[in-house]
């Protein structure tokens, strides 16, 4: 009898765990270089929920992991020039924060006090040789699509864009940063292109977002309203029953 | 439920990027004022499910886990310092610059200023100093039977005083530039400090490698762009607005729930 709330209970467990990833969807809404993530779902094939009474077929809901896209977001304009945007998906710049490699989407970077260009957050930008490092001195520095920077005409390092074979590697670590989880290894991506004085807005889709949020609300209520005729169910069963 | 309070950061951050661009679109016609910018950084994730982790016992491991992050913050508010449009303005001692570099301006504290409002007068002494009577440095002292002043584009002051035809050399205006501009400090007053992130003054001639010219009789315009901030909040007021939506759906499903044992 009791299958029905547990079933029932398993769904809104996901329900508020699929809310909570709406909701940091919506909040990221704005942020440069956002990927937007759903919770992807099945039923339970291990342990099927049990009851002597009835026969087999219920499944619990279970949520087996989440779904990023990594698709590209829109461009947009800053005019400053150590803003860049990657076109392409799936590729990132590579970073040094200490804590060792990181890679992002976000590349709105700055200057040191010693010239080297790191993110808003300190990590450094990698290039082909290491650090960056920009004599400011010499003149703005523009970079070319396949990420040279050159001052002045002359070349002065390159930014390192790179991808991976597959994308599930990668954990998100909070401030824009992505973090290699598993042992795969990054390689050059050629095909990408570097877009100066331009970030890449968060590929949020505000429309689809909001209809997932109506969607869940009105799940989440029709499974409660289930588990509350399950209730009434077994308590006029039990009514009735000890009349007897 | 975490949803509520990722959306209340949704909203927090939505409100920090509304009070940035009131504040660009407030100094439209600001002398020298570079508009700012708020970039958003995703916050931490908690690792519900971790990538990798076995997910049965037949050795099937999870492919991407699952991630729930917190919310949004602000990562920084930067300013963009690219050229504001020279003004004309016909002004004697109005300069501005065309390029990079600050001008350094002393405070009554003793410590050194820069801005780029090079809306400049002078004072009792015959002094060159900015709005609020702070001088500007190089001391520059313009004499009181000066008839023409001119001010070079690599920032020689010339005088003309009265009854010579030979234009004098007074003094010779310096720029300052910064390795990373965006770190200083806005102190208001069109003022800017030099902070560890900026990295030390480096001080030049107007038109040398890496310093813009001067240009007499101009000021440079804010570089805020009325139309982009417009839509700039118009997103900010909407994405608000759809943080708002999610604290009401998951409050409403909280009611729900909490209605079942009635």
């Amino acid at each position: 009898m009791e299958n029905a709330a547990y079933v029932g209970l398993s769904r809104q467990m996901t329900l508020r765990r699929e809310l909570d990833i709406v909701a940091n969807n919506i909040a990221n809404a704005d942020t440069t270089g956002f990927k937007v993530e759903q919770l992807l779902l099945g039923a339970e094939i291990g342990e099927r929920a049990r009851n002597a009474f009835v026969r087999p077929g219920v499944s619990f809901v279970l949520d087996n992991g989440i779904g990023r896209d990594y698709g590209q977001g829109s461009l947009e304009q800053t005019g400053r020039n150590l803003d860049f945007a990657i076109e392409g998906e799936g590729a990132f710049f590579e970073l040094d924060d200490g804590a060792g490699e990181a890679y992002t989407r976000d590349g709105a970077f700055t200057l040191d006090p010693e010239g080297r260009l790191t993110t808003e957050g300190g990590a450094a930008v990698q290039g082909d040789g290491g650090d960056i490092i920009l004599d400011r001195a010499l003149g703005e520095p523009s970079v070319a699509a396949d990420g040279t920077i050159s001052q002045n005409g002359n070349p002065v390092g390159r930014l390192s864009v790179v991808r991976f074979d597959a994308l599930a590697a990668l954990e998100k670590g909070g401030d824009g940063l992505y973090r290699n989880a598993s042992n795969a290894t990054a390689i050059e991506a050629t095909d990408a292109q570097v877009r100066q004085g331009m970030l890449e807005g968060s590929n949020v889709n505000p429309i689809l977002e909001i209809t997932n949020l109506i969607e869940i609300q009105r799940a989440y209520e029709s499974v409660t309203r289930m588990i509350e005729n399950t209730n009434d169910l077994s308590r006029r069963a039990v009514e009735r029953l000890g009349r007897a | 439920m975490r949803a509520l309070r990722t959306a209340a950061s949704g909203m927090a951050a939505q409100q920090l990027n509304v009070e940035v661009i009131s504040n660009n679109i407030a100094n439209m016609n600001t002398v020298g004022f570079k508009r700012q910018r708020a970039e958003f950084q995703d916050l931490l994730y908690q690792n519900v499910e971790r990538m990798g982790a076995q997910s049965s016992a037949q050795g099937t491991v999870v492919p991407t886990g699952i991630q729930i992050g917190a919310g949004v913050k602000a990562g920084s508010v930067y300013r963009i310092t690219d050229q504001g449009s020279p003004t004309q303005t016909g002004g004697r001692y109005d300069v501005a610059i065309d390029g990079r570099g600050y001008f350094q301006v002393l405070l009554p504290s003793g410590e050194t200023a820069f801005t780029r409002a090079g809306n400049f007068a002078l004072n009792g002494e015959g002094q060159l100093v900015t709005d609020d009577g702070y001088a500007v440095q190089p001391n520059i002292s313009i004499p009181q039977d000066a008839v023409d002043v001119s001010i070079s584009k690599s920032g020689q002051v010339q005088v003309i005083t009265a009854g010579t035809t030979e234009p004098s050399i007074v003094g010779q205006l310096e720029l300052a530039s910064f390795f990373n501009e965006a770190g200083l400090e806005a102190i208001g007053d069109n003022l800017l400090m030099e902070t560890a992130a900026s990295g030390a003054a480096n001080v030049g001639t107007p038109g040398d490698v890496g310093f813009g010219q001067l240009l007499h009789g101009y000021t440079e315009a804010s570089n805020v762009d009325a139309v982009a901030e417009i839509s700039a909040l118009i997103i900010a007021q909407r994405a608000y607005e759809m943080n708002s939506k999610v604290i009401t759906t998951a409050d409403q499903m909280l009611s729900v729930s909490a209605q079942v044992k009635s």
